[in-house]
């Protein structure tokens, strides 16, 4: 909770107003980010993004498992947010559960597409070992260290980061298991097949303040939004998941607008984030 | 089968307007493609039409319901009538008698009962608020889904429940209290939250909660190219994408939406403006069912 004199109120919202925010930036910039990769080595990939005094971890995990009894070609991801206490303490026990809840629901809805598959920023046939018998489960978990606003931007983009990070085994299946029976597997622990992170969405979420809408919103200015958009857009342009906070109601005029103006940040930020990226690896490399 | 697009309040069907902007969703081998009860893909389930069949389901859970719950015998009996002389209807308030304010909601397979308590006394470890409190639970009965499940809390839809009504009802004429929502899927057969959050509109109406409107919730798949409005159960667990709106049809406002899939611009717009014009038409129906109530409670 972020308590704020009506003073304080209005200079944010006349700082919005004339495009001139509290910390100095625009209505669409960015705090810069930056971007750390395999920051945990027990995991098959991470990330730390930090971006204003906004700190995220995103860690992803490898399993096998067997398939979706309904989908016997494509393996499975889930999606997990954890808000440690560390961060706020109101986070404690199960004060941060309602948070952690929303930031999951909204990921998966964000990254893992329709019940079918289909427009999933990963690619889940790929996870596939054995049709039917053997798959890859990812599980991808986000921990939130430090919040300063605009939290599920930063975990989507780490968790984009983290995916390109992510190495997993590759996997000989013995052949000659017949029918019904798990085939014996054997998984190498030096070749490790990587993923096409190019798919996969950033989510750029619109703030409205008054009239106009900010990108990249601190606590504070969040605090006086009316209500938030979320978008995740691709390379291709495409819409890949949409959800809405807040209480107040937008016209769907208002709505297709923050759309197209999403889709046109969203292009600065994938390429801002994929040169960012491809930084902090090749500063993984060196190390 | 209702007639598409008809005039009378019956279906909350969207008008088919320009039909020639729709044309790319249905061509070539698509066209030949039946949904599996038989209806357009552009059209909501109907208002009436239950079969026989249908009705007897409705009185095994009317029944299992009651004994479960306990429920008194008089609000048993007014469900009773709600089911026989309502078939017509897709909504019903006053489903529950100990409840400030309740509704029951039958779209096809998915059956929906919510009750309205408060405003009554947030509870005591609540920090003050000059507001009031909005408190929205969701859950499902053991036998809502085929296979027979555990019948829990779903906090997802609780907490999308409460977001889509919280920016509808005037919270700041009961302060310090709490109106509680607690809405019971009966049975799932497809697009359960918006008919819950149309139901549940509904209920908070029934019980004299200053709203600025009523919320109207609508879903739409997408389904390879095509665009299927109110999905059924088997049809959402193949869905492609999906889309669901909640609006307040009168002040032209969202209060929620979600997307999931990948979605086109041209397919996300048309898909919103069905969703927007089925909402409106859903918005006649509630309001047609909340003045019957009055009139029947005049007289």
């Amino acid at each position: 909770m972020v308590g704020l004199s009506l003073g304080e109120k209005h200079f944010i919202q006349g700082g919005i107003d004339q495009n001139l925010r509290s910390d100095g930036r625009k209505r669409d910039t960015y705090r810069p980010i930056s971007v750390e990769t395999g920051v945990i080595p027990q995991a098959n990939g991470s990330a730390r993004i930090r971006t204003g005094a906004t700190e995220v971890i995103a860690s992803v995990k490898a399993e096998l498992g067997r398939p979706h009894a309904l989908q016997p070609d494509k393996g499975k991801v889930s999606i997990f947010v954890d808000c440690s206490p560390v961060a706020e303490p109101m986070f404690e026990g199960r004060g941060g559960e309602e948070l952690s809840t929303e930031l999951s629901v909204a990921l998966q809805r964000c990254l893992l597409g329709g019940k079918s598959g289909a427009g999933a920023g990963i690619d889940l046939s790929s996870l596939i070992v054995a049709e039917g018998k053997i798959c890859w489960d990812l599980y991808i978990d986000g921990l939130v260290i430090s919040s300063d606003g605009n939290l599920l931007d930063a975990l989507g983009a780490a968790i984009k980061a983290a995916l390109s990070n992510t190495g997993i085994p590759r996997v000989q299946v013995a052949a000659g298991a017949s029918g019904d029976e798990q085939p014996e597997v054997d998984i190498s622990d030096e070749e490790f097949m990587q993923f096409d992170t190019s798919g996969v969405p950033v989510i750029v979420t619109l703030t409205k303040v008054g009239r106009h809408y900010i990108i990249d919103a601190t606590s504070e200015e969040e605090s006086q939004m009316s209500s938030a958009v979320s978008v995740s857009i691709n390379r291709k342009g495409h819409i890949c998941g949409l959800s809405k906070r807040g209480s107040a109601g937008l016209d769907p005029s208002v709505i297709s607008d923050m759309i197209s103006v999403a889709r046109h940040i969203s292009e600065q930020l994938i390429n801002k984030l994929d040169s960012e990226i491809s930084a902090a690896e090749a500063d993984e490399d060196e190390m | 089968m209702a007639a598409q697009g008809g005039a009378a309040p019956s279906t909350y069907t969207p008008t088919p307007t320009k039909k020639t902007q729709r044309s790319p969703f249905f061509s070539d081998s698509d066209v030949d493609w039946l949904r599996p009860d038989g209806r357009g893909f552009h059209q909501c389930r109907p208002a009436c039409g239950f079969t026989f069949n249908l009705l007897g389901c409705c009185d095994l859970i009317v029944f299992t319901y009651a004994g479960m719950f306990s429920l008194s015998l008089l609000s048993s009996c007014a469900f009773f009538s709600v089911l026989y002389s309502y078939m017509k209807g897709f909504f019903r308030t006053g489903a529950v008698n100990s409840a400030a304010g309740s509704a029951y909601a039958e779209f096809g397979n998915t059956k929906v009962i919510v009750s309205v308590f408060g405003p009554r006394e947030s509870k005591k470890a609540m920090v003050y608020s000059d507001v009031g409190r909005l408190n929205c639970n969701v859950s499902y009965t053991t036998f809502a889904n085929p296979a027979r499940g555990l019948g829990s809390d779903n906090k997802e839809f609780s907490s999308m429940l409460h977001k889509a009504l919280e920016g509808a009802i005037m919270l700041e004429t009961f302060p310090k209290t709490t109106v509680d929502v607690f809405a019971l899927v009966l049975e799932s057969g497809g697009s359960d939250l918006p008919v819950v959050i149309s139901c549940a509109s509904l209920a908070l109406a029934d019980a004299g909660i200053m709203m600025y409107d009523l919320v109207a919730g609508v879903s739409v798949s997408c389904l390879g190219r095509n665009l299927i409005i109110d999905p059924i159960l088997e049809e959402e667990s193949f869905q492609d994408g999906s889309m669901m709106i909640t609006c307040m049809p009168s002040r032209y406002e969202v209060t929620q939406l979600t997307i999931t899939g990948e979605w086109s611009t041209a397919k996300l717009n048309e898909a919103m403006q069905l969703c927007l014009d089925a909402c409106s038409k859903l918005d006649k129906i509630m309001r047609a069912c909340l003045e019957e109530a009055a009139s029947a409670s005049q007289d």
